[in-house]
């Protein structure tokens, strides 16, 4: 069993309010997604491990069990191209829970006609696996759901 | 053992909706699914993965081989193909 953390402040919604069906209908994997809150914040790592992936708008992070969490800041954010987000980690380095690796701002997103939301996904994992999903306000490094 | 070559050409790469599409599909197939990149850069990856696809992080107009063995092989490694080419 493992925490996944939550990655944002913000208020945390079911991945069926996340407006892309590949998020909502579970096909990227299980999980959950936070409404963010809005203006300047830091996106942090969900849990311990190293960056196997970092793309300014999303980024994966896989902890010792092999285990691999992805963070996705905002909807059809790859368009953005990087533009409004700023790294604060290097793929390949290795983060605790809680670490800061990406800033941005929601508001910028949603003002450029995205949804901020950001789905956290449990890579490989079965619907089944991802339990206590929690709802409502959460700070970012607070609980989001547990992975067993 | 059946391969296909196949140019991913969706802007985004092999990533978001094709690779959630990629590998649902191949988690159905009973046989192991192996991706590479064509030019032989990195080890290949277990296609049923959606970690290990995020992970090879293919790009647009890169090429990569997908492997299958086994029955209905080639109708499996057509509709992988297909979903990998599609833009």
């Amino acid at each position: 069993m493992k925490a996944v953390l939550a990655p944002v402040e913000g208020a945390a919604v079911g991945l069926a309010a996340v407006p892309d069906p590949v998020f909502s209908a579970g096909m990227v994997g299980p999980g959950a997604a936070i409404d963010p809150l809005r203006g300047p914040g830091k996106a942090v790592a969900p849990i311990a491990g190293k960056i196997m992936k970092l793309h300014p708008h999303a980024y994966v992070i896989v902890g010792d069990d092999g285990k691999g969490v992805l963070v996705h800041l905002g909807i059809d954010t790859v368009q953005l191209k990087g533009e409004g987000f700023q790294l604060l980690a290097a793929e390949g380095d290795r983060v605790s829970a809680g670490q800061p690796v990406v800033a941005w701002d929601p508001s910028e997103i949603e003002a450029g006609g995205r949804s901020p939301v950001c789905p956290v996904i449990a890579l490989d994992a079965t619907a089944a696996s991802v339990r206590d999903v929690v709802a409502g306000r959460v700070r970012a490094g607070d609980e989001l759901f547990r992975w067993i | 053992m059946p391969e296909r070559r196949v140019t991913v050409v969706a802007e985004v790469g092999l990533h978001a909706r094709p690779a959630a599409t990629f590998v649902r599909a191949a988690t159905k197939a009973p046989m192991d699914i192996s991706v590479a990149r064509a030019s032989g850069d990195g080890a290949p990856i277990n296609g049923k993965s959606i970690l290990q696809i995020l992970a090879l992080d293919v790009k647009q107009d890169e090429t990569i081989v997908i492997t299958a063995e086994g029955e209905g092989a080639d109708a499996v490694l057509d509709e992988l193909a297909g979903i990998a080419g599609s833009p």
